[in-house]
């Protein structure tokens, strides 16, 4: 209950009557107490009591039954806020701002965005009822005009009172009083509220005038030179990563942490720079004389073709397929998923790959290409060289004629082979 | 408020004495008849069981979720030491102790198995488990004999449980004794812990073993907090049909329903919680040994059952359920509370019916005398488990702070 914030011309430090406080002798007795007032006609009253007594509230009400309050629609309007906001949140950052595919799941989903839009729910109409309970009883309160009565210190250990207001209409001391002990008031009294000065000093509102602005200048500042495009490094508020005690290339040393007073170390003997041309580059690089080498360094074999199928099919043909087409079970299911960030690998039988001699395909097979990782601390040197063995006889399977078959073998062929033997031979 | 309201009470009508004593047997003999009826129905069709069994189990289960719950109430009540509850704690103690009735009622389900003609359930079938390496493996838990023990142990739990609250309570209606009280106090927390595991593995036997490749670890919560459902809507029905035909008039209050349908609301929140756990980690991991469960519900008309059961069992009743005007009007609370046990036994349906018509929704006339058949029966045990006990605790030490409960 709200009490007296009247004006008054009072100056201050004068005492205003604000209500009249009677003490009873039990719980019981206050029940009655507060029916008898109310009966009386008076509608601005409190009972006080150290424990929830059942029928209290219920006696001090005018009209009995439940007080209409604006709480649960509060709530409700907190719940409905926390859900719009957490759809909202989540299809804007999911679907929106930042769209990226999950395990093939849609962008906006709703059974996935549910635990999150239920806990805001939760959330925030626990806040609205916390917050609205606290706004709607008048809290936080730091000063009641009871605080003043030494007796009423007793209410939240074992005393009962029952106050009237001076705010009530029909408010008067005596009649109050009188009424009050007629109902079994132990004793009465009647308490004040001190006139106070409720304008701050205005040195405080000058002081505050000029320091809120004073202080929100510097994180202003350091926003500003946080985020500002120029040439000159920027503030480093946290300096741990920036600077870091160690010694960079090319900088002395103390001669205590290596004794020739350099901080880098020449390098170790036999090491060879990485463009240097070698006796084995064919073999290492793919290379002859500086250009991509157009023949294999090894000799090729039976056994050297078996070996590049059996590794082209753990290495390759997950994204480029068993054929070389592109068409790995890797690629699919990421083109099925359409997966942002891929790009299709290309066809082993598009004329660009025929054209490229062989070094510059183990180039490729070795260092990677475009988004392809580069394969060569994976496999052998000559492993990736069989490899390359069983893409070459993977694209002549594509252009090659009766003629490239040896004559001992074209029977067999024409036997169970297609019907037009001139035409290119169709996939294995 | 009446100012005594325990000399109140004794105005009141606390027995069922005034029932004719023939109304017991009629409904039995009319139950038998009704199930006798379905199992014709099914038989003439394809002369097997599998129909009715199926049909019979929804039912079976319907019925004994609302005992199950009962059981949960109780001890719940002795637990906390709740004192609201106190005058309507009889009647869920009646439910309780019924689920006797619902062993004997559980041998339809039994014996077919026993005499291996079921059909119910794919691991019964040796073939079925020779052919599947997945069934070979579960053997060993999802075998006859052992399921049947394994009932055998959840029912004798069950009906020892019931029945020592009955007994207990119904003694202190003589005696006054408030270490009776104490003594189900006592005995409350074992009972809860007890109920957890049999209802959970209970549920895995009988319902989660229709799909015996697929499993779902919080099946057994998702059972249990349908049956809680079922068992406030079936115990304000209840009430309000005693007091309709004259019973418990004073002692039962609005008060009451108020509490009975607030709990009842929070436990339809809490099924949508335990449907939607089960549900979003399943869909998420995407892993189709899991949501091939879940596929069979999506596809054709089960998936306009799925939505119904959404809006239905969670987001209507919810909505319906939350003023507290709803709660305290006695007409409305129990036309929600019917609407619960109809979307309860939808629900079990829902569970059971896929693995048996993945393409169609069957309901016809034997799933209609399988409800009427086992309801009937389950009224009967109840009228026997009722006959010469009061339908209130008399002296119970917290009676008097029931009867003039009151909602803050």
């Amino acid at each position: 209950m709200s009490h007296t914030d009247r004006k008054s011309d009072a100056p201050p430090g004068t005492l205003r009557v604000a209500g009249i406080l009677a003490e009873f002798d039990g719980p019981v007795a206050l029940k009655a107490a507060a029916a008898g007032v109310r009966e009386a006609g008076y509608t601005v009253f409190e009972a006080y009591s150290p424990f929830p007594v059942h029928g209290l509230h219920a006696a001090t009400q005018r009209v009995p039954g439940r007080r209409r309050t604006l709480l649960p629609w509060l709530v409700l309007g907190g719940g409905i806020a926390g859900g719009l906001g957490a759809l909202l949140l989540q299809w804007w950052t999911n679907a929106l701002d930042y769209p990226y595919r999950i395990s093939g799941k849609p962008l906006f989903s709703l059974p996935a965005n549910i635990p999150i839009t239920f806990e805001l729910i939760i959330l925030l109409s626990a806040l609205a009822a916390f917050a609205g309970g606290l706004m709607l009883s008048g809290l936080p309160e730091l000063f009641h005009p009871l605080f003043a009565c030494a007796r009423f210190r007793r209410v939240t250990t074992d005393a009962f009172f029952l106050a009237i207001e001076a705010s009530d209409p029909q408010f008067d001391e005596t009649a109050a009083a009188v009424l009050l002990r007629s109902l079994g008031a132990r004793q009465t009294e009647v308490y004040c509220q001190p006139e106070t000065q409720r304008r701050l000093p205005g040195v405080l509102v000058a002081a505050a005038v000029i320091l809120v602005p004073l202080l929100l200048l510097p994180p202003l500042w350091i926003a500003k030179v946080r985020y500002a495009r120029k040439a000159s490094p920027r503030i480093h508020l946290i300096t741990d990563m920036d600077f870091q005690p160690k010694y960079l290339p090319q900088q002395s040393s103390p001669v205590s942490l290596f004794a020739d007073g350099r901080a880098m170390r020449p390098p170790v003997a036999g090491t060879v720079a990485v463009d240097q041309p070698l006796e084995a580059d064919h073999f290492l690089r793919g290379e002859t004389g500086g250009k991509p080498a157009t023949t294999f360094p090894v000799p090729v074999t039976a056994a050297l073709m078996q070996r590049g199928r059996q590794r082209y099919d753990i290495y390759c043909a997950t994204c480029h397929g068993l054929a070389g087409d592109g068409d790995g079970i890797t690629s699919q299911l990421a083109v099925e998923r359409e997966e942002p960030k891929w790009v299709r690998p290309l066809s082993l039988h598009n004329q660009s790959v025929r054209d490229q001699p062989v070094g510059q395909l183990f180039k490729t097979v070795s260092q990677g290409v475009r988004t392809m990782p580069g394969y060569g601390s994976q496999i052998p040197v000559e492993d990736r060289w069989a490899i390359l063995l069983y893409v070459r006889a993977l694209q002549r399977t594509r252009t090659a004629t009766i003629r490239d078959v040896p004559q001992e073998k074209r029977k067999y062929l024409e036997l169970t082979g297609p019907a037009d033997a001139e035409k290119p031979a169709t996939k294995p | 408020m009446p100012r005594n309201p325990l000399r109140n009470l004794d105005q009141d009508r606390t027995t069922l004495s005034g029932v004719p004593r023939a109304v017991a047997p009629a409904l039995a003999v009319g139950g038998g008849v009704a199930l006798a009826v379905a199992f014709a129905l099914a038989w003439s069709r394809d002369a097997s069981l599998r129909d009715f069994s199926a049909s019979y189990l929804i039912s079976f289960c319907f019925f004994l979720s609302i005992s199950l719950g009962a059981l949960l109430f109780v001890a719940l009540q002795h637990l906390v030491r709740a004192g609201w509850s106190v005058t309507v704690r009889r009647l869920a103690e009646l439910l309780a102790a019924n689920v006797s009735c619902l062993a004997i009622l559980f041998l339809p389900i039994l014996v077919p198995l026993l005499v291996g003609r079921s059909g119910l359930y794919e691991w019964s079938d040796p073939e079925a488990v020779a052919a599947d390496k997945l069934l070979e493996a579960k053997a060993a838990y999802l075998n006859v004999p052992f399921f049947a023990i394994r009932a055998g142990v959840y029912f004798l739990v069950w009906g020892l449980l019931g029945r020592f609250f009955l007994v207990q309570s119904s003694r202190q209606d003589d005696s006054g004794d408030p270490g009776l009280t104490r003594r189900m106090e006592r005995a409350s927390a074992a009972t809860l812990i007890l109920f957890a595991l049999t209802v959970t593995f209970a549920s895995f036997d009988w319902l989660m073993s229709l799909e015996p490749a697929w499993f779902s670890t919080i099946f057994g919560l998702y059972f249990f907090s349908g049956a809680v459902v079922a068992f406030f809507a079936a115990l304000i029905l209840l009430a309000l049909g005693l007091q309709a035909g004259g019973w418990l008039t004073s002692s039962i209050t609005t008060e009451h329903y108020h509490e009975l349908g607030k709990l009842l609301l929070g436990f339809i929140i809490f099924w949508g919680y335990m449907a939607f756990s089960q549900y979003m980690l399943i869909w998420y991991a995407n892993l189709p040994e899991e949501s091939v469960w879940y596929l069979a519900r999506q596809t054709g008309p089960w998936t306009w059952l799925s939505v119904g059961l959404l809006f239905g069992h969670l987001l209507i009743p919810f909505f319906g359920l939350l003023s507290r005007e709803v709660k305290r009007r006695r007409i409305l609370l129990g036309g929600w509370a019917a609407w619960m046990l109809v979307v309860h036994w939808i629900d079990l349906y829902w569970l059971v019916m896929p693995t048996f018509a993945p393409e169609h929704l069957p309901f016809g006339l034997i799933d209609v005398c399988c409800i009427i058949g086992v309801g009937c029966l389950f009224l009967a045990g109840l009228l026997g488990v009722a006959r010469g006990r009061a339908l209130v605790p008399l002296k119970d030490p917290r009676l008097h702070e029931s009867l003039v409960f009151e909602n803050s």
